[in-house]
């Protein structure tokens, strides 16, 4: 090894994974590299592992040796998230089945649940990343965490309760307060009281619940006065949000007014179940994507297009972390991608999710779901019998 | 030790009876709200026997296995067999499941039972699985 390869290495998973702040923090230039070294490196576990990917590989002419730079990273091919609700949905896994560990599943607008399968090793890297994470934009420790959700141990599979779980871990207590899918927000206001002036209380759950509990205090008259340093953390459920008419001002403001905590300090996250992306604000309310995965936005009439940087399209996440299946994946969400400073420190890629996509499921596989399994039926049924 | 039985990764890797049967005479559907698990069962029975079946399942692997499954013990058997079966046969049936499997036996176990009442009462599910399949 060189001395210039010595002086600037390109950055590996695991650090990434384990130190997702110090990572998000290089040069840009360097995240680029580091980038596209282990996004080529995962094309090149599943090209090699996993026969279905193959063939979109082979269909639409592309071989890790392909990406060599930034430009190169729209033509590795993507699943569109919706084949994670198919009951075919095996021929996506690169691992046995055996390997998978952990199934987590979240609820399509269709009833139809989306499940994510993963073998340990990526369970291993979302969990250290995730965690990581947390650690370098809330800096949390101790205190109690007010969840308006269920508890893990009620909705065992979902994802979005499983990712805000990870939080307990930080908090010298805790107590979840949606059960049998009803919240009390009463409750939810005699818990805040009960650790008063005991820890420094923190609100974690979907916006519309943190809504719900707003709407409560409006009603009544009530306003809280949270502590210095409480947060209020939110995932999912922005549908419900925003069909409840309310802006993100809006909901910082009420956030302000009715518990005392500041908009720098109300922070949302972006995530999908398919991904090992948690993309999660900082103070100034930008969305960093971890280091491990890139967004790219697609234009909604040709994905296969990659629109230039603030452009708004389709989300598509490449992710170098999961081995269970390419998390290469063409999302339904529409939004915009930014890679200009952030005030926060952080370089790297910020993501804004403006909308779900309306309209017919998108095909972008070359090769469907239903050919490939068509395809290796015919290749079963002719071949030649060994020779006994 | 394996986390699927052999069973279990042999009917998810090979989905056996997959899809929705053209010109069924009897369907019935099991969902379960907590978890999202969804089987939907499409059969032909003639003279009281399950001459063709199919099932569309949706949910965690053991679900879309046991699926696959049941539709195996069930082809060609009398359809009253289908009220006789229990979770602990399918269970069985499966070569085992782990502790956080077993909920998919027992919604087994209840589209079977369904698929043989709604034969008795001439009664069909309708098909609320809505999924680009």
């Amino acid at each position: 090894m060189g001395n210039s390869e010595r002086r600037s290495p390109t950055l590996q998973l695991e650090t990434m994974i384990g130190a997702p702040g110090a990572a998000l923090r290089l040069p840009l230039g360097e995240w680029e590299a580091g980038i596209v070294t282990v996004l080529r490196e995962a094309f090149r576990f599943h090209f090699e592992r996993n026969e279905f990917f193959r063939a979109q590989c082979d269909a639409n002419g592309v071989t890790p040796d392909d990406i060599v730079t930034r430009a190169d990273l729209p033509r590795v091919p993507l699943l569109p998230v919706s084949m994670f609700k198919r009951p075919d949905a095996h021929v996506l896994l690169t691992a046995p089945l055996n390997d998978i560990e952990l199934e987590i599943r979240s609820t399509g607008t269709g009833g139809v649940p989306s499940v994510a399968r993963r073998d340990t090793e990526t369970v291993s890297r979302a969990l250290i990343g995730i965690l990581s994470t947390y650690r370098d934009f809330f800096a949390l420790s101790k205190g109690a965490g007010l969840f308006l959700s269920p508890s893990t141990a009620e909705t065992p599979e979902m994802g979005m309760v499983k990712v805000f779980n990870l939080l307990n871990g930080f908090f010298d207590d805790h107590v979840y307060v949606v059960r049998d899918y009803a919240f009390d927000p009463e409750e939810a206001i005699e818990h805040l009281n009960r650790w008063h002036g005991e820890m420094t209380r923190h609100i974690i759950g979907p916006p519309f619940l943190v809504n719900r509990l707003l709407r409560f205090l409006e009603l009544e008259e009530q306003s809280l006065k949270l502590d210095q340093d409480s947060m209020v953390i939110t995932l999912g459920g922005w549908k419900r949000y925003t069909g409840e008419s309310i802006s993100r001002d809006e909901f910082d403001g009420k956030i302000e007014k009715y518990l005392g905590i500041t908009a720098d300090r109300v922070r949302d996250m972006y995530g999908m179940i398919e991904s090992n992306m948690l993309a999660v604000e900082c103070e100034h309310h930008r969305k960093h994507v971890p280091p491990w995965c890139y967004v790219s936005i697609r234009d909604v009439s040709d994905v296969d297009v990659e629109l230039p940087v603030g452009a708004t399209g389709l989300i598509a996440i490449l992710d170098a972390t999961n081995e269970s299946y390419p998390g290469f994946l063409l999302s339904d969400d529409v939004g915009e991608a930014d890679e200009s400073p952030c005030p926060c420190g952080r370089n790297g890629q910020t993501v804004t999710f403006r909308r779900r996509r309306h309209g017919a499921e998108l095909g972008c596989c070359a090769v469907s779901i239903e050919k490939f399994i068509e395809n290796k039926q015919i290749v079963a049924e002719c071949a030649i019998p060994e020779a006994e | 030790m394996p986390r699927f039985s052999p069973t279990v990764v042999d009917h998810f890797t090979n989905p056996r009876n997959i899809g929705q049967l053209a010109g069924a005479n009897v369907r019935a559907f099991v969902g379960n709200p907590v978890c999202g698990d969804q089987i939907l069962l499409t059969a032909h029975v003639s003279d009281g026997i399950v001459a063709d079946l199919k099932f569309q399942a949706f949910g965690c692997s053991a679900s879309l296995a046991v699926a696959s499954l049941l539709t195996t013990v069930l082809k060609g058997e009398p359809v009253n067999l289908a009220g006789t079966l229990d979770a602990d046969r399918i269970e069985e049936l499966t070569g085992g499941l782990a502790p956080d499997q077993r909920h998919v036996a027992a919604l087994a176990a209840d589209v079977a039972h369904r698929l043989a009442a709604n034969f008795r009462s001439g009664v069909s599910d309708d098909d609320p699985i809505t999924c680009a399949s």
